[in-house]
């Protein structure tokens, strides 16, 4: 069903909710049985569904457009999949996955039919395929252009393939993780290492002729260390995530993730209650770019301008923020967690400038919304898998680099908090109201980083954030995240420090 | 291919995992059908259907636990998926609580499959849809629809295990909803209604929905903002488990055992209010909650988990329970095929308490209504809470305007003991049915 919650996070929801399972009590796996294992091809050698016939292809695009309609799709997916679970200083879990299928899309006037399965074959592609037909009902069909292969540009590149990575490679960088986590403080006292990585292999092909097939590897490794003092309790945790080869923990180690952590474990051991009431925010540069994320980017995403209920509807260059915000998804920035070559229509991802020194440039937009608002495409049209239809999301989005100097932003901020990294939130796309939960955040005392406090949420509304950003850092940064929208995507958000005055925030002491 | 074949199948996969090389092995298939329709501006926006099936794969071997999934049922790829179960066991830390729960025993539940769900025509079933959304735009305050909606999901769960007999149960679930804008000068404020059932016949009526869902978006007009202050915070039924939930997750027994939980060592002990008392429920009829086994096969229950302001009890799995040397609450949950048993409740429910809604707002000198809630609730590990906050201001015992932009925040602790009043309205069908309760005083962030 389709209850729309725009929200971010910054690790899966199932690992945010429940600290998983299983017990404890043995010894570490030993080296000897961890030695014979090598890589995981075996399992995904020969022929995949990514090898379906191309004529079967254009059959089944043909079919779906036989009782009318504009345009149509075949997708098909592979995705195998490892996660390896360390808490407690014990390997809990290790999970092996291999999910496939294909979803088959018709697009009739502003009507969309979609059908998937979990089988390719040609019955079960056919059968999606007149499934998907239900919402064409009048009109002469497109006729369907032959498929012709695409060959874009790649912003990822691999150098150690994910494929070829034995297992113990990937159980020595969880251990390295844990053991620089609970030696940094005898105050850690547990740390969990969430280990995944997949290989998503798509073919795209439709009406228009397009036929793509790639493989995109996707790392994401969250380091989580809770501390107790026996007075407070503080669970802290780090992400790194890309799209990727394994050598992305030479790039980023696992001492640095688990060291991130432990020093956040350790720091908000010494929180107090948060003020309450309306104050100026300074957010740290980086992951804090979820705030724009949600308060802009999703009330920016071309489906609720199309319905005419988006808070940015009809405001196209107007001044929307104040002179110093540039704001932009960028679908290209190399290796980036939200960069994926295409999207999921196959439309190469770029660079689009959303608002430029405060003025409204432009939205991101899918196949759909983009005829619907006759805009061009962006490269925004994402799904979370071949269950889904692809809707406009999100890439890579951050607010631009300023002129600013980050010390300079705090030291002529008298009073306020000071936001060093934030969980999640979550927005109302058509009023753009927002909330944010903070993970690590400081009183600001006479321009001066003070005593830490408790986790506080922050609320406002989009315009009034936007036009309340006063001072915008040199020192962009980013963080991986998920964005869910009825579905999730890999995503990453951004931004150099940022001063933004008067947010409501939710602390317990007046 | 239908259930007898997937109890064959699963009964298969068990005897070459322990072929294979494990010493303990469990298969878990879940296969079903889904559909949902959109409708937006009396049009279909989106027609949904699919069928799909997986299979995950549990192993231990030399007291190691691995996990696999595939949703290629084809019998090479199936095998393929339990030898890498096997394979990622031993990557695992070997560990005497590492054990299958025996399959014996199921508890009986009516109402889990509506057969009238598969027979409704799927044009009656976008005619509904239709006509929600038509009556929600009939008021006219509201200016306009994000859209209605119907889906329904068929399901059939399937356990197969090497210590027990197959099992399998079949479920039906069907919902009905919709959003809309109601618009004034340049306000612009959302409301939204979705019922979901076991049955079809047990959905609200359009007439229903729609009117709940533009009452929630025209009611919230002209709201404003009140000043920072303490006072009484009222609690409305929908809004309550977005405070709960927190104390759900910190009775989870895993996170009791890593000291994870700020109830940690509160079993037998008072740490809320007498007034709040909490049931978990796995067996209610034509709840949505209910099952006749949990999600590793172990039979559900019902029971009392906060008796009275008082830890009574914890919820685990079998793997957690041996751990802390107790038995599973039948509380394994899984996010389908694709993931190993975590810990997760039925449905759950406050016990009620004596004073009508309208009793309460008349005895709040001053305070908030709260019927919206933004933020992740009480913090399991630390107790803390902070959240946005909407609703409407009452003075005097009286409702006096909307308001809105506001946060709410306190310790579990304080919030908890702090429950002075609890209402005595309570809707069963909600999965965590609550009914309107006051926390005496609580920090409100304003102007």
């Amino acid at each position: 069903m389709k209850l729309q919650h725009f929200s971010v996070q910054d690790i899966p929801r199932r690992r945010f909710l429940e600290l998983t399972m299983k017990g404890s009590l043995a010894v570490a796996a030993t080296p000897a049985l961890l030695s014979q294992l090598t890589s995981c091809r075996s399992a995904t050698a020969g022929a995949t569904v990514l090898d379906t016939d191309r004529d079967l292809i254009s059959k089944v695009i043909r079919k779906a457009l036989e009782k009318g309609g504009d345009f149509s799709e075949v997708y098909i997916e592979n995705r195998i999949s490892r996660e390896i679970v360390m808490e407690e200083s014990k390997f809990r879990s290790g999970l092996y996955g291999i999910s496939q299928g294909a979803g088959v899309r018709v697009i009739s006037g502003n009507k969309t039919g979609y059908a998937y399965t979990d089988e390719v074959t040609e019955e079960k592609l056919l059968r999606a395929a007149e499934v998907a037909a239900f919402v064409a009902t009048k009109g002469t069909p497109v006729k369907a252009v032959g498929l012709k292969t695409v060959d874009y540009k790649s912003f990822i590149t691999v150098e150690m393939p994910l494929g070829e990575i034995a297992d113990d490679q990937r159980i020595e960088v969880i251990k390295r993780a844990d053991q620089a986590a609970m030696s940094y403080d005898p105050r850690i006292r547990m740390a969990l290492v969430d280990y995944y990585d997949e290989i998503r292999g798509r073919v795209i092909a439709n009406s228009e002729g397009l036929y793509l097939r790639d493989e995109l590897p996707l790392l994401f490794f969250i380091v989580q260390v809770m501390s107790a003092d026996g007075k407070a309790r503080h669970m802290a945790r780090e992400r790194l995530s890309m799209h990727s080869g394994f050598e992305m923990f030479s790039k980023v180690t696992p001492e640095e993730v688990a060291g991130n952590a432990a020093r956040e474990a350790i720091a908000m051991l010494a929180a107090e209650e948060a003020p309450a009431g309306i104050m100026d925010v300074v957010m740290q540069n980086g992951w804090g770019g979820v705030l724009v994320h949600e308060a802009i980017g999703h009330p920016l995403e071309a489906d609720n301008i199309a319905k005419g209920i988006g808070a940015f509807t009809g405001k196209l260059g107007q001044k929307v923020a104040s002179e110093c915000f540039t704001m932009v998804d960028d679908g290209s920035l190399p290796g980036h967690r939200g960069t994926t070559n295409y999207d999921d229509e196959g439309t190469p991802g770029q660079r689009n400038v959303l608002i430029e020194n405060g003025i409204l440039k432009g939205y991101m937009t899918d196949i759909l919304s983009a005829r619907q608002l006759d805009m061009k495409r962006t490269g925004n049209g994402r799904r979370e898998n071949f269950r889904y239809i692809p809707i406009p999301r999100m890439t890579n989005t951050f607010i631009d680099q300023g002129k600013d100097d980050p010390a300079e932003i705090l030291s002529s901020t008298k009073k306020g908090i000071y936001v060093q990294s934030l969980s999640g939130g979550s927005v109302n796309p058509v009023t753009g109201v927002f909330n944010f939960t903070c993970r690590e955040a400081y009183l600001i005392e006479n321009g001066k980083k003070a005593r830490p406090i408790r986790g506080a949420t922050l609320i406002g509304s989009c315009m009034d954030v936007i036009s309340n950003i006063d001072a915008v850092g040199n020192d962009l940064a980013f963080g991986p995240g998920i964005c869910g929208k009825g579905q999730n995507a890999e995503v990453d958000a951004g931004q150099p420090t940022v001063r933004i005055r008067g947010i409501n925030v939710g602390g317990s002491k007046a | 291919m239908n259930v007898m074949n997937y109890k064959t199948l699963a009964e298969k996969l068990v005897s070459t995992a322990l072929k294979m090389g494990a010493d303990a092995a469990e298969i878990f298939i879940s296969a079903g059908r889904d559909l949902s329709v959109n409708i937006l501006n009396k049009e279909i926006e989106t027609i949904e259907e699919s069928d799909s099936a997986g299979v995950g794969v549990r192993v231990i071997a030399g007291g190691a636990l691995g996990f696999s999934y595939s949703n290629s049922l084809d019998m090479k790829a199936l095998e393929d998926t339990v030898a890498m179960a096997i394979r990622y066991a031993r990557l695992t830390t070997p560990d005497e609580n590492n054990i299958l729960p025996v399959l014996a025993g199921e508890t009986p539940v009516e109402g889990l499959y509506d057969p009238e769900t598969e027979t409704v025509t799927l044009e009656k079933k976008i005619a509904m849809a239709l006509e929600l959304e038509k009556l929600a735009m009939s008021d006219s305050r509201i200016t306009k629809s994000s859209g209605s909606s119907y889906g329904e999901s068929i399901q059939e769960i399937i356990i197969a295990s090497s210590t027990g007999t197959a099992r399998s149960y079949k479920v039906s679930a069907c919902s009905l909803g919709v959003s809309v804008v109601a618009e004034k000068g340049d306000q612009k404020k959302t409301g939204d209604e979705y019922c979901s059932r076991r049955f079809f016949s047990d959905l609200d009526s359009p007439d229903k929905i729609a009117s709940k869902a533009s009452q929630k978006a025209w009611q919230m007009l002209d709201s404003r903002m009140v000043k920072t202050q303490k006072a009484s915070v009222i609690f409305d039924p929908e809004v309550a488990p977005s405070l709960l939930r927190g104390i759900i997750a910190a009775l989870n027994g895993e996170r009791v055992l890593q000291g994870a939980s700020f109830l940690a060592h509160s079993m037998g002990m008072q740490f809320a209010s007498p007034l709040l008392s909490i049931t978990d429920d796995g067996t209610r009829a034509r709840s949505l909650g209910a099952a006749p086994f949990d999600d590793e096969g172990v039979a559900t229950q019902k029971r009392v988990l906060v008796d009275k302001g008082v830890v009574s009890g914890f919820i685990y799995n079998t793997i957690a329970a041996r751990r802390a040397g107790t038995v599973s609450t039948g509380n394994a949950s899984r996010n389908g095929y694709t993931s190993l048993p975590g810990i997760g409740t039925h449905h759950l429910s406050l016990t009620p308490g004596t004073n009508t809604r309208a009793e309460i707002i008349a005895a709040t000198e001053k305070g908030l209504l709260l019927n919206g809630v933004t933020g992740y609730g009480i913090d399991a590990v630390s107790g803390n809470f902070s959240g946005g906050a909407s609703g409407f201001w009452i003075d005097k015992g009286e409702i006096m305007f909307p308001v809105e932009g506001l946060t709410i925040a306190g310790s579990a602790d304080a919030i908890l003991n702090g429950i002075d009043m609890m209402g005595s309205d309570i809707d069963m069908n909600r999965s965590f049915a609550s009914p309107t309760f006051r926390v005496m005083e609580m920090q409100i962030g304003g102007r």
